[in-house]
């Protein structure tokens, strides 16, 4: 947590000048990595193999979609870079350093502090208002005592970003009161309160009409171009893959 | 943060764990009431049970005596040392009390203790449960003028709820006008007796002038005459040691010849008959006998001699012969005698249907005890005293069956007293000890001083003498503590079902929160403080309605028995007027902390499975 609060100071607000500097770095660097991964899930006493040796490079700045059939293997290719799961076998390189080994403390504090995430199905929190839950994220991160000195902060930025998603006039209102487009936009600002490197997108307009679904896209892109993410979307929407830098085929556990 | 914020937040919106906080709350009030109540009852029935025993007793077998108790009070001092707080020597034994109701003779057992009126209340708290409010503050075995409570009596006389000197005059008075009514009677049946004696003689005699040559036929002839009866009833009323009673009217009276009455001797017979019962009553034993008109010789010295207060009168001459003539029970009262409440009174039921209650002796009244002497062969003794007060220690064990009398006289009476030396043995030697001492341990101590081998003495503490009530009740509340902290446990085991209700409904939520990077402590910790926060909520309601309950608990008992018509309390059963309770914090800090930890316990299974569900799984579900 300290290591990560050095690099990037939680009030540190969202400046141009890194907006400036990253394009350069875009080109050179690569921000996440898989190599040779393999999963298999245990159904009963019957081992069905979902990756079988995926490779992947992630260049920093870059917006990836990774497509494929339903039960493909792209959801749980996800999961892995965002060790929510460790693989079988290979390796998940992030920043270079590996992190599919870490211990559980330090894959969490990867996971609050440099990976946003965007599910599906929001999953937001019921019991939270857009603000809370765009605030659970910090919660996590600091103890009781450093949440209540920082609470201003993050509830300025909070709010910044649930105004920039368009959601401004919302944001005291319960998830089971909102659409599914604006409570996906909850999801996207609540990825984003903790300036990720890297948002990791499990088809976040799969549950969406067509029309929210290209809000939900064009807020994401926005923001993308806005505070320098890398973004990794799955998604069965091959459409949507087109607006991607670069695409990754997954046909039934390897990359094509 | 979150956990709190998480943990406020499912507490407020599930109802669900409403129905969990309300059993902590029901078990967490009923504990503290009922623990309350409890020890309330339990210290009222201690200080009564306690009253009037002492801590520590060293007692002679029944009959038996502790010779020489100088000797022995030396000794438990050597022993005890600076334990002892005060010490008392006391005469014990079974007596029987005999007193008049309304001139029914009524007996009954008693325990009758002679007691050294300074040292005995320093012993045990036998002053403050006196009637007479002048004996509390300065005691003595006198009758008192004043300081009686009225006793509001139903025993239908002018006097009621009189006590003390005024009731034993007027009582006195009233059996002196009785006597002097039977008297002047008595005085006008011999009259009328001498005056028929006499006609009789007259008839007789001529009779006997006009039968003067008649042989033993006629004699007998004449028997079955109509004049011959009166002989007969004359025979019956006027005794069989009558001189002119003669062998032929003895004979008529037990062939069974009936009385005829002499018509114009009708009313004088009234008058005997009416007489009969009362010349019966003056046979017997009364306690308060008339006071005769002339003194005997010695009687009158006795007078001239005596310097002394009225109550010092019979100790002084009660062997004087012809004390009972001296004796003025105007003035004079036998030796004191102190009796429990309950011996006296009755309930009885008034005119307009109320329960009232009725005293069958008074302050003022004399009884009788008997008793037996010391020693193997124990000759009963029989003893007038005059009821001086009554005690009521609310114990009806003790108010039922204890009699107090000095200790002095009773060591007398009972032969307790060597002839040679003038010591007086006693039965019983009491012993109070200083606040916090150790009673076990000072009785054991007295027992390795007086083994039973060697010494014939029962030495217990007052908690001996009560130990099957004590047991008894410690194990109730043991036992009711234990049932009463499973109803909490019930709740917990609500509490565990809860939970694993909402964990399964939050799985998804829980794996929300560990994608984005909460540690699984963090999410059994929500579990924990929200069943921390159940368990606080629900024992802090438990604790404020069990002490309102308490607080107003008779109040409530009387809503109750408005409602019920059922006596909730009963003052009569119970002694105590009011439902006493005692809520000591300790209690109610223990039955909250027990409440709270079983509340968390209940709740560690669920956040454990919680705390392992992983998150892809969690994400997964639907």
């Amino acid at each position: 947590m300290s290591r990560s609060t050095a690099v990037k100071p939680a009030t540190l607000p969202l400046s141009k000048s890194d907006g400036g500097k990253a394009p350069l770095k875009l080109a050179t660097q690569t921000l996440m990595s898989a190599n040779n991964i393999h999963k298999s899930y245990r159904k009963g006493t019957l081992e069905v193999p979902v990756l079988k040796g995926v490779d992947l490079e992630i260049a920093e700045g870059s917006f990836t979609a990774i497509v494929g059939q339903s039960g493909s293997g792209k959801s749980t290719l996800l999961h892995l870079l965002a060790t929510l799961d460790a693989p079988d076998q290979g390796e998940v390189h992030f920043q270079d350093r590996r992190i599919d080994n870490l211990p559980s403390r330090q894959r969490e504090a990867i996971r609050n502090q440099e990976f946003g995430l965007i599910f599906q199905f929001y999953h937001l929190l019921p019991e939270l208002s857009t603000l809370e839950n765009v605030l659970v994220p910090k919660m996590v991160q600091d103890g009781f005592f450093s949440y209540l000195r920082n609470k201003r902060a993050y509830k300025k930025r909070a709010t910044e970003l649930i105004e920039m998603v368009g959601l401004g006039h919302r944001m005291t209102h319960r998830p089971s009161e909102m659409s599914g487009g604006e409570m996906q936009r909850t999801a996207i600002a609540r990825a984003l309160i903790s300036e990720p490197s890297i948002i990791l997108a499990d088809e976040p307009t799969g549950n969406l009409d067509e029309q929210n679904g290209d809000e939900v896209l064009d807020t994401l892109n926005s923001l993308r171009n806005q505070e320098n993410l890398t973004v990794v979307m799955v998604t069965h929407d091959a459409s949507l893959a087109q607006s991607a830098d670069k695409t990754i085929k997954l046909v039934d556990g390897r990359v094509v | 943060m979150y956990k709190l914020l998480l943990s406020w937040r499912y507490l407020r919106t599930r109802f669900i764990a409403l129905a969990s906080i309300i059993s902590v709350t029901l078990g967490v009030a009923t504990l503290i009431v009922v623990n309350s109540v409890m020890s309330g009852f339990v210290c009222e029935m201690k200080s009564r049970l306690h009253g009037i025993l002492s801590d520590v007793e060293v007692a002679a077998p029944l009959l038996g005596q502790i010779h020489n108790p100088e000797y022995h009070t030396r000794i438990i001092r050597d022993v005890l040392g600076d334990d002892i707080e005060s010490m008392t020597c006391v005469v014990r034994n079974p007596a029987l009390l005999t007193f008049e109701v309304n001139g029914r003779q009524w007996t009954q057992q008693v325990m009758l203790l002679g007691i050294d009126d300074e040292s005995f209340g320093a012993v045990t708290d036998f002053h403050p449960y006196l009637q007479n409010t002048h004996k509390r503050d300065q005691f003595s075995f006198d009758l008192e003028n004043q300081g009686y409570p009225d006793w509001a009596a139903a025993n239908g006389e002018s006097w009621n709820g009189e006590s003390g000197w005024d009731y034993r005059r007027r009582k006195v008075q009233k059996i002196k006008n009785a006597e002097a009514r039977r008297l002047e009677q008595e005085k006008l049946y011999d009259l009328a007796a001498a005056e028929y004696l006499e006609r009789q003689a007259a008839h007789s005699r001529a009779w006997e002038a006009h039968h003067a040559n008649g042989g033993a036929n006629a004699q007998h002839e004449a028997s079955i005459t109509s004049e011959q009866p009166i002989a007969a009833s004359q025979a019956t009323f006027i005794g069989p040691d009558e001189p002119n009673r003669s062998s032929v009217e003895k004979n008529m009276s037990e062939s069974g010849f009936q009385y005829v009455p002499l018509p114009e001797k009708a009313p004088d017979f009234a008058a005997i008959h009416a007489k009969q019962p009362e010349k019966a009553n003056e046979e017997k034993p009364s306690a308060l006998k008339l006071a005769p008109t002339h003194y005997s010789q010695n009687g009158g010295n006795l007078r001239e001699l005596r310097k002394f207060s009225p109550v010092d009168t019979h100790a002084k001459f009660r062997e004087e012969p012809n004390f009972e003539d001296f004796f003025d029970p105007e003035k004079d009262q036998y030796t004191g005698i102190i009796l429990g409440l309950a011996i006296a009174k009755r309930k009885t039921i008034g005119e307009d249907g109320e329960l009232k209650d009725f005293y069958m002796v008074r302050p003022g009244d004399d009884v009788q005890i008997m008793f037996p002497t010391v020693g193997g062969a124990a000759k009963p003794i029989s003893e007038n005293c005059t009821l001086v007060d009554f005690y009521s220690s609310s114990m009806h064990e003790y108010d039922s069956s204890f009699a107090f009398v000095p200790l002095k006289e009773l060591q007398k009476i009972r032969g307790m007293v060597d002839p040679l030396t003038g010591d007086a043995s006693v039965s019983t030697i009491q012993i109070k000890l200083k606040e916090g001492a150790n009673l076990d341990e000072a009785r054991d101590k007295l027992l390795a001083q007086f083994p039973p081998e060697t010494y014939p003495y029962d030495i217990h503490t007052w908690q001996d003498t009560q130990r099957p009530l004590l047991s008894a009740v410690n194990m109730e509340l043991t036992i009711l503590n234990l049932l009463l902290f499973m109803i909490i446990a019930v709740a917990g085991f609500g509490i565990l079902a809860t939970f694993f209700m909402i964990v399964v409904e939050k799985t998804k939520d829980i794996g929300v929160l560990k994608a984005l990077g909460a540690p699984s402590s963090g999410v059994m910790s929500i579990f924990l403080g929200y069943g921390m926060a159940l368990g606080l909520v629900g024992t802090s309601a438990g604790v404020i309605l069990g002490l309102v309950f308490v607080r107003y608990i008779n109040q409530i008992a009387g809503v109750v028995q408005m409602i019920t018509g059922q006596e909730v309390f009963d003052p009569t059963i119970y002694y105590f007027s009011e439902i006493p309770t005692i809520v000591s914090p300790m209690m109610v800090l223990m039955v909250g902390l027990g409440a709270i930890s079983i509340a968390v316990m209940a709740s560690v299974l669920p956040a454990l499975r919680a705390a392992r569900l992983h998150p892809v799984e969690a994400l997964r579900y639907e």
